[in-house]
């Protein structure tokens, strides 16, 4: 079966459901479907908690969009577009608002108003939340406002690849996960929005089971550039048996960070932000404190503490209701009577499709949220920023798309692309093949982990290219032994493996290629900041042979010029 | 670390290839504060590939992983093994799809009817702000008029109430507990405009009326939310804005004027004020069932002897509900 619309999203997370709304409301004649692999609502939107930034002022009276937008630049240690930036946070309060008037359930202060909360990396506070809750209320208003615009939905169907016709657009191959069948979206523009690809580092990462990039390949090999696929950010605050992510609103409402001598180590690294520096000082902080030997043991690894009791039982229970839940489901303690055991955790990715204010270079073809990189979190993403983007770049990608539809022609998907696709999946259940899921992944998830994680050199990280080329190559053996067609995770499983190795390659290389240190990419062979060399954007291409090719792009400066970065 | 081996019993369903649904055994060593999903995905990686489950987050918050552990609905990933362990222990694990919704494979369902209930019921608040004015300006919500929805804003559609709730169980066009939590939400949303138009979308045929406050939903929240809190709530409203046309309304109305009037049920006339004289007539067969085999209402009631004490509760109560009445008019105004 195939199908033909103006406008094909691909993801229903936040910046999904946002740009279809957009693209809706913007024109109502346009024709709009979201194609996503989840249900909307079970996206990974729904697990961020702490919160969204933006400049209200409603707490801080002297906040402003500048003030926002410095934070931001700095926290990127330098490497955003400041165009870019700017954008963000000149639209931050628009879209906060709008959602509320949208009917998203912000906390609020004694007057009514959204109330805002101290997050890492800034100056004012300025984040907006529904208690740690703050993603899962973001995308359940925004699925709720789709159902309401009758937004078409294509749920669980697998995004396979990204077709264009020589620069323009011509839509997706997907498959429908229930029964197999291969189907073309033909589409005028097509917005990727299919989230990050931080699940490569596996057990070392907050992420999702899905989230594996599964847009940024299909860019890969549709020939449109990744950006800036070196910087990954640690969370400093993961549970220590799962992973699982503490908010750093924990922080933010005044949890201590401890060391097994009880001491709050962030005084020696930031002794002005202490807990609430920016998310890779901290996490390369800790990891400091666990190398040193500072850190308390487990059967799970070595861990610190975060130490909430000193808010009160009744704080905790208010403001912090889902994390005390997960303490005691995850870890089996509360954190109202005991610190939580924490290590930093892989979380973020700064990095992904290369995608000035949305756009990629194929005419048609947007991108946004964590898949892509606009760039406005640089080396470095504020806590509170990622929520932020993709409300405002969703918006803005729904909007261009909309307006663009109706003068630009249909490009249909070719007949042969499909035909691609249907062969690739076929050749997997040859019996020739050998190679099993499990084992590949494991090795991606180690070998991420220890020669791509929070310290990296240049051994660890040629040896770490030189493990994820074989996997790779390993890979091409790979057996499906699951020949069904009736929701066949077997399947979805190796395609996603297939793109986070892709995927894991860039990063790697990328990480090998950038002699410095800047945010969260830390080098111990080059440990400070090379604005000589490196003040510029990696980027990465797939060449016919299946090797990548680097380059380098320009940064966009603005208003802040270079300054060394401290906190 | 505590450390046992534990039975696993698996419903597994294949349309393509099983002509039935049939149970896959499996032994696991499991540590202490292992979760099923663990489990599951253990399973799926060393013993059989086959399994089919969903599971997205594996923190509680996607509600992707909800499944039936010894027959109750709950999310994979937060129940923990230890927790469900039965007999002295040895007892077998079944872990089973959701009930209420078509199996698609194994533990997988298809939840497409429940996001279609939650399309014809209006669940999204229809903001008062006009279009053109969206993001302007915050509109203003009071912290005690947000914590009247605040818990029901924990929902994550996991279907777990869906699946145990006992209407559901005889009738799949029953609206669902979730989608009438959601009613709820944005009924009592100070900046939705058509919590009218709403309530009678949830009071139609198979809807607001028909649950029977079997509180099977609240039980078995993976977040709990008290919905029947909701649901009840729901209910008030609609005698509130006077919609009393539907039998579920004037059955409501029955009880609640015996109640007042003698302290007991008059359950002889009971089918009559609710259904009203036709829709009584298709009920003769089952009162002369009942009849046969003595279980007839007494014909007449005798008025308890403390009614007093029970009209004084209807008096209290009645001051109650003038003040909220007067706070969702205020309301109202409002918008």
């Amino acid at each position: 079966m195939d199908h033909s619309f103006d406008i094909v999203i691909v993801g229903a997370g936040g910046g999904g459901l946002f740009a279809a709304l957009e693209a809706i409301r913007t024109n109502p004649l346009a024709t709009v479907a979201v194609v996503s692999k989840v249900y909307p609502t079970r996206s990974h939107t729904s697990a961020a908690q702490g919160g969204v930034n933006a400049a209200l002022a409603n707490k801080d009276k002297d906040d402003s969009v500048e003030l926002h937008v410095f934070d931001t630049v700095k926290g990127s240690d330098y490497l955003a577009d400041q165009d870019a930036v700017d954008y963000l946070c000149g639209q931050a309060p628009l879209v906060v608002r709008e959602l509320e008037n949208l009917g998203a359930p912000f906390s609020r202060f004694a007057d009514g108003t959204i109330a805002q909360r101290p997050f890492g990396g800034t100056v004012k506070d300025r984040c907006c939340y529904c208690a740690d809750k703050t993603g899962h209320t973001i995308l359940h208003t925004l699925f709720e406002q789709c159902l309401r615009q009758g937004v078409k939905f294509f749920n669980e169907f697998f995004l396979l690849s990204l077709e264009h016709d020589d620069g323009q657009c011509q839509g997706v191959v997907a498959m429908n996960m229930r029964n197999s069948s291969i189907e073309a979206f033909s589409a005028k523009s097509v917005i990727l929005a299919t989230g990050g690809h931080a699940k490569m580092y596996w057990n070392r990462s907050s992420n999702a089971a899905g989230n594996t990039g599964d847009g940024q390949a299909a860019a890969l090999r549709a020939g449109i550039a990744l950006k800036d696929m070196e910087f990954i950010q640690f969370h400093p605050t993961g549970l220590r048996k799962s992973g699982l992510l503490v908010t750093e609103g924990a922080r933010g409402e005044g949890g201590y960070l401890l060391n097994r001598h009880g001491q709050r180590f962030m005084s020696r690294y930031a002794p002005q932000k202490m807990e609430l520096g920016p998310r890779d000082l901290v996490a390369r902080s800790m990891e400091t404190e666990i190398l040193e030997g500072n850190a308390f043991t487990s059967d799970a690894g070595s861990y610190l503490e975060l130490d909430l009791r000193h808010l009160g039982a009744e704080a905790i229970k208010k403001k912090l209701p889902q994390i005390r839940e997960l303490c005691m489901h995850f870890e089996g303690i509360d954190p109202i009577e005991e610190p939580i055991p924490v290590r930093p955790t892989a979380h973020y990715s700064m990095g992904g499709i290369d995608a000035g204010m949305a756009q990629t270079a194929v005419r048609g073809i947007y991108a946004i949220g964590e898949c892509a990189c606009v760039s406005v979190h640089g080396a470095n993403r504020l806590g509170g920023n990622s929520l932020l983007d993709i409300l405002v770049f969703g918006k803005r990608a729904g909007q261009e798309a909309a307006l663009e539809a109706p003068q630009r022609k249909a490009r249909p998907v070719s007949p042969a692309a499909v035909r691609k696709a249907a062969d690739e999946i076929k050749s997997y259940a040859s019996h020739e093949r050998y190679e099993r899921y499990g084992t590949i992944r494991e090795e991606m998830g180690r070998t991420m982990a220890d020669k791509a994680g929070i310290y990296r050199t240049e051994a660890k990280l040629r040896s770490g290219v030189e493990e994820i080329k074989t996997l790779r190559e390993r890979f091409r053996h790979i057996r499906l032994f699951d020949t069904g067609t009736v929701y066949n995770t077997n399947l979805f499983q190796i395609l996603e493996l297939k793109n986070m190795l892709d995927l894991a390659l860039c990063v790697t290389a990328t990480a090998l290629e950038r002699q410095e240190s800047r945010g969260s990419h830390y080098r111990n062979d080059f440990p400070v900041r090379d604005d000589q060399s490196w003040h510029k954007h990696s980027l990465c291409t797939l060449q016919e042979n299946g090797d990548i090719r680097l380059g380098t792009g320009p940064v966009t400066m603005g208003k802040y010029s270079l300054e060394a970065r401290s906190y | 670390m505590e450390r046992r081996e534990v039975s696993f019993r698996i419903y597994r369903y294949n349309p393509q290839v099983d002509r039935h649904p049939f149970y896959d055994n499996f032994k696991v060593a499991v540590e202490k504060g292992i979760t099923i999903l663990r489990v599951l995905n253990h399973i799926k990686e060393h013993l059989e590939p086959r399994l089919t489950f969903r599971a997205f987050c594996q923190a509680g918050i996607c509600g992707s992983c909800a499944v039936r552990v010894n027959g109750i609905s709950r999310l994979a990933c937060t129940t923990q093994v230890w927790d469900v362990l039965t007999g002295s222990g040895d007892d077998p694990i079944l872990v089973e799809p959701l009930n209420n919704l078509e199996v698609i494979r194994d533990l997988l369902v298809d939840v497409d009817p429940l996001m279609e209930k939650l399309k014809q019921n209006s669940s999204w608040v229809a903001p008062a702000i006009p279009e053109q004015q969206m993001g302007c300006k915050e509109h203003i919500v009071s912290e005690t008029e947000l914590e009247v929805i605040d818990s029901a804003t924990d929902c994550i559609l996991c279907g777990s109430c869906y699946s145990e709730c006992s209407m559901m169980g005889v009738n799949r066009r029953y609206i669902s507990p979730p989608v009438l939590l959601k009613a709820f939400r944005m009924n009592n949303d100070t900046r939705d405009t058509i919590g009218a138009e709403r309530l009678q979308q949830v009071t139609a045929d198979h809807g607001l009326w028909d649950c029977t406050h079997c509180y099977r939903c609240v039980e078995h929240c993976t977040k709990k939310i008290a919905i029947m809190e909701g649901i009840h709530r729901l209910r008030e409203e609609a005698l509130e804005r006077r919609m009393t046309k539907s039998e579920g309304a004037r059955h409501a109305q029955a009880f609640f004027d015996d109640i007042h009037d003698s302290g007991r049920l008059k359950e002889v006339t009971l089918p009559l004020r609710t259904k009203g004289v036709a829709g009584s007539l298709g009920m003769i067969p089952l009162a002369m069932k009942m009849g046969l085999k003595g279980r007839t209402p007494p014909l007449f009631m005798k008025k308890i002897p403390d009614i007093k004490h029970v009209r004084e509760l209807y008096r209290k109560l009645e001051i109650r509900a003038v003040v909220k009445r007067h706070a969702v008019r205020q309301t109202e105004r409002l918008q």
